[in-house]
């Protein structure tokens, strides 16, 4: 055989940039194929509606369902399907984990195949604004009856609807009632004669209490930075009420520089500049920055949603005493009480309207409505549920979920909530604004200029649907 | 192959074979061997590279199968971005920092195993070195992914080897100090955490080429007088350059990609997003925020600045003398 005429270098440099291109287009090749079909696959029915079957669910049908297997784990809804599967013999209800939802699921979306049921949660969420108007309104879900008779309206904390309703559509049922407040050891602050503080002057106060007994007032970890943006944003609203939410939600120029938000940041600015953070914070894990507050008890205050007693678990100190309190209101006549909390349902389920068993998909979150099944997932994973009235007066032994109770009985109907970071997935943006400002590196007046920037971004992008917010 | 007589050989042999007949044999070889790896190439390779580009010129959002053509509207976007302008800034930074460091240190050390031992003798490397080389290839044999999280743990603020180890030797300002927190220190020590990982590959890589070469033309190096520096420097250099380019190009690309040690060390992107690369918004551009067009559009930015990279490789290495060697060929 005659040698190719092509020297040895000539072929290093070919092979050179083939194997670039092959790289360099690895991550293009991320986005390919979307060669589905747009036409509409059958709405899941077939059998009649009846008390029994109130979606009409088709005899002997499969339900595939794709749940986020984070911090709750995904076993609660294999106890749910079970049940759904003793009232419909017959039928197979597949559920199956997953920590990559919007990776996993996207070509299925694209496809028109989607699963039946989603738990659409964890870092890795599809952003709602993208899947809006392929997903399915869930009003039938709460009108039916639950497993025990009862009309599943009835059963539901009020509100249950609001953070699943986009552009007035229900389309998400959040299952998990979440709430956000200050979180604390109980029994150091009885050893130490500590109060809790209700404002941020007392706040002030106990910080420097804690560092004269060289500890720490907060600690924060570098992937949730953003959680004292939430402590920030709650206390504003609480100051400022209705005003100040709706001009974040809204996305409205300088929103970041109405005074209720800029009094809480200038009191943050106060205590970086103390020293009242453990230091290092953005260069800490997030879960390992937590311990410094559960299990040295470094920091004596952490600023989280009530998820925070099963996420530290494992790593909380014995006789900590969990406790919570609602978050600071600024001064001593805020618009909306002291006790009043931003609280919401937590974990969004899904039901993709293409999906091939609709009717499925519904039947199994009526599964996970029951008596049976609400109340299991409160014991074992000591987090309430949608469901009221399932958590005893000894919250399963756990203080943490006691004190969760009273925080909202003292509430009663001040609630309130908002959607727009998540809404819009501007908490990445955030993360590096807050980072800098918690280590010192950028001041109030630097935050405020970033986190505009972030807000100024998505209001001027033509490309991103902006959902309008009224009350 | 086909024992053809060919009268006066040379340049009129491949006349000869131009017009060789089609036989069956041929064409089935030709079927098998060129046309089975160019359909598997155009359509794996290719194709996927074309939809990408019209999916940058769309506003997918990567979620059903609607999408409207916006023209080149994405990549006026991409350029005003400056999210994405810094991310572009960060990967040129480490492309051309990594490969230069990475390759001086495992040139470097190469060298010192290969011909830096004993000045009298054969030709030959320290002692035990085979002992430095087995050591120094540890890290390539740990996926990237693991190398990340170690020193993600080996930087944390005081829980970290590192914070403790400068305490312990009295720089107490390093105490709690947070290396991949701080604007001023998370880039270079996400760029330490790379080099570490690739030196020892390289090395090995070199270590081969220079085994390549004749030892007689280091022996007669020696004899003339030129010390070991001057050895590696004006013989060593130029005898692997071949090398030395592909190893610039490969660890080029590397540097331009680094999404997986940036992944693991700071997620976010880092402070003051110091260390966010362009794969990473790509990634949450595509998966979070639900804008596939637009990612879409940052993945053809970031092929089209690897091969000008590749590129701009090819003709230094060109300029700066490659091509007199092709003459001796």
């Amino acid at each position: 055989m005659t040698t190719p005429n092509m020297s040895r270098r000539l072929f290093l440099q070919r092979a050179a940039v083939g194997t670039l291109m092959a790289t360099g287009g690895s991550t293009l090749l991320a986005a390919c194929a979307s060669s589905g079909s747009d036409d509409n696959g059958s709405s899941g029915g077939g059998a009649d509606k009846t008390a029994d079957n109130p979606f009409g669910m088709a005899d002997k049908a499969t339900v595939d369902a794709v749940i986020f297997n984070g911090g709750y784990g995904y076993d609660y809804v294999s106890f749910a399907a079970d049940i759904a599967q003793k009232k419909h013999a017959g039928s197979t209800f597949k559920v199956a984990p997953s920590t990559q939802i919007a990776q996993q699921l996207q070509p299925r979306f694209v496809g028109g195949n989607p699963p039946d049921l989603i738990d659409n949660s964890g870092a890795n969420q599809i952003g709602f604004n993208t899947i809006l108007d392929q997903l399915a309104t869930l009003d039938d879900v709460f009108e039916a009856n639950n497993y025990e008779g009862t009309k599943i309206a009835d059963t539901l904390y009020p509100g249950a609807k609001n953070p699943g309703t986009f552009d007035g559509k229900f389309v998400a049922m959040n299952y998990v009632l979440t709430l956000y407040g200050l979180w604390y050891s109980d029994s150091l602050f009885k050893e130490n004669g500590w109060e809790p503080p209700k404002t941020y002057d007392a706040l002030l106060d106990l910080g420097a209490k804690a560092k004269a007994k060289g500890k720490y007032l907060f600690v924060w970890g570098k992937e949730a930075a953003t959680y004292y943006h939430t402590l920030a944003v709650d206390s504003a609203i609480k100051e400022g009420g209705d005003e100040v939410r709706l001009a974040l939600e809204n996305l409205k120029d300088k929103c970041w520089s109405l005074p209720q938000l800029q009094g809480v940041f200038k009191a943050m600015e106060t205590m970086v500049k103390n020293g009242y953070f453990v230091p290092g914070g953005a260069g800490t894990q997030f879960t390992a920055a937590q311990a410094k507050w559960s299990n040295d008890q470094q920091a004596i205050l952490y600023p989280s949603g009530s998820w925070i007693e099963n996420e530290m678990k494992k790593a909380t100190k014995a006789g900590f005493n969990m406790k919570g309190i609602p978050e600071p209101t600024l001064t001593d006549s805020p618009k909306l009480p002291y006790e009043s909390l931003r609280s919401a349902a937590g974990e969004p389920f899904i039901v993709p309207a293409k999906g091939k068993n609709v009717a499925g998909g519904k039947e199994l979150l009526r599964a996970m409505l029951s008596k049976e099944a609400a109340t299991n997932f409160a014991k074992t994973r000591l987090a309430p549920t949608i469901v009221k009235g399932l958590v005893p007066a000894d919250g399963f032994g756990s203080t943490a979920l006691q004190s969760q109770t009273a925080m909202l009985d003292a509430a009663g109907t001040n609630i309130f909530d908002y959607q727009v970071f998540g809404l819009y997935g501007m908490n990445t943006d955030q993360l590096v604004v807050w980072n800098s400002f918690l280590s010192g590196q950028t001041d109030a007046a630097g935050l405020t200029k970033g986190l505009q920037q972030i807000t100024d971004k998505v209001r001027n992008d033509s490309s991103v649907k902006k959902i309008p917010v009224n009350k | 192959m086909t024992p053809e007589v060919v009268p006066d050989g040379g340049p009129q042999r491949s006349a000869v074979r131009r017009r060789r007949p089609l036989t069956f044999d041929r064409i089935s070889f030709m079927v098998v061997f060129l046309g089975l790896p160019l359909a598997v190439f155009v359509i794996f390779v290719v194709s996927p590279f074309v939809q990408a580009l019209w999916y940058s010129l769309t506003d997918w959002s990567g979620f059903s199968s609607k999408m409207n053509f916006v023209g080149f509207d994405n990549y006026v976007r991409l350029f005003h971005d400056d999210i994405f302008l810094k991310a572009v800034r960060n990967n040129i930074e480490l492309a051309v920092v990594v490969p230069i460091v990475t390759i001086v240190l495992a040139l470097t050390l190469a060298t010192l195993v290969t011909i830096g031992g004993s000045g009298t003798g054969t030709v030959r490397g320290l002692r035990n070195s085979g002992f430095y080389r087995i050591v120094s290839f540890f890290p390539y044999v740990i996926p990237a992914i693991v190398i990340g999280l170690i020193w993600a743990q080996v930087f944390t603020p005081s829980t970290g080897i590192l914070d403790a180890l400068l305490s312990k030797v009295g720089l107490k300002g390093f105490a709690d100090y947070a290396w991949l927190g701080d604007a001023r220190t998370a880039m270079p020590a996400s760029m330490f955490v790379m080099i570490w990982g690739f030196v020892g590959f390289y090395m090995v890589l070199f270590i081969a080429a220079i085994r390549g070469i004749d030892p007689e033309v280091f022996e007669a190096a020696r004899i003339d007088g030129a010390g070991r520096f001057r050895t590696a420097v004006s013989l060593t250099l130029p005898l692997i350059r071949d090398n030395v380019q592909t190893a610039y190009v490969y660890l080029g690309i590397a540097a331009l990609d680094a999404f997986v040690y940036m992944q693991a060390l700071n997620p976010g992107g880092g402070p003051q997003n110091s260390t966010l690369v362009m794969p990473q918004q790509l990634f949450t551009t595509a998966f979070a925020k639900g804008q596939f067009g637009y990612s879409t559009a940052m993945g053809v930015i970031l092929a089209a600045v690897t091969m000008l990279f590749a590129l701009l490789v090819f003709t230094v290495n060109w300029l700066t003398g490659g091509r007199d060697r092709k003459v001796r060929r």
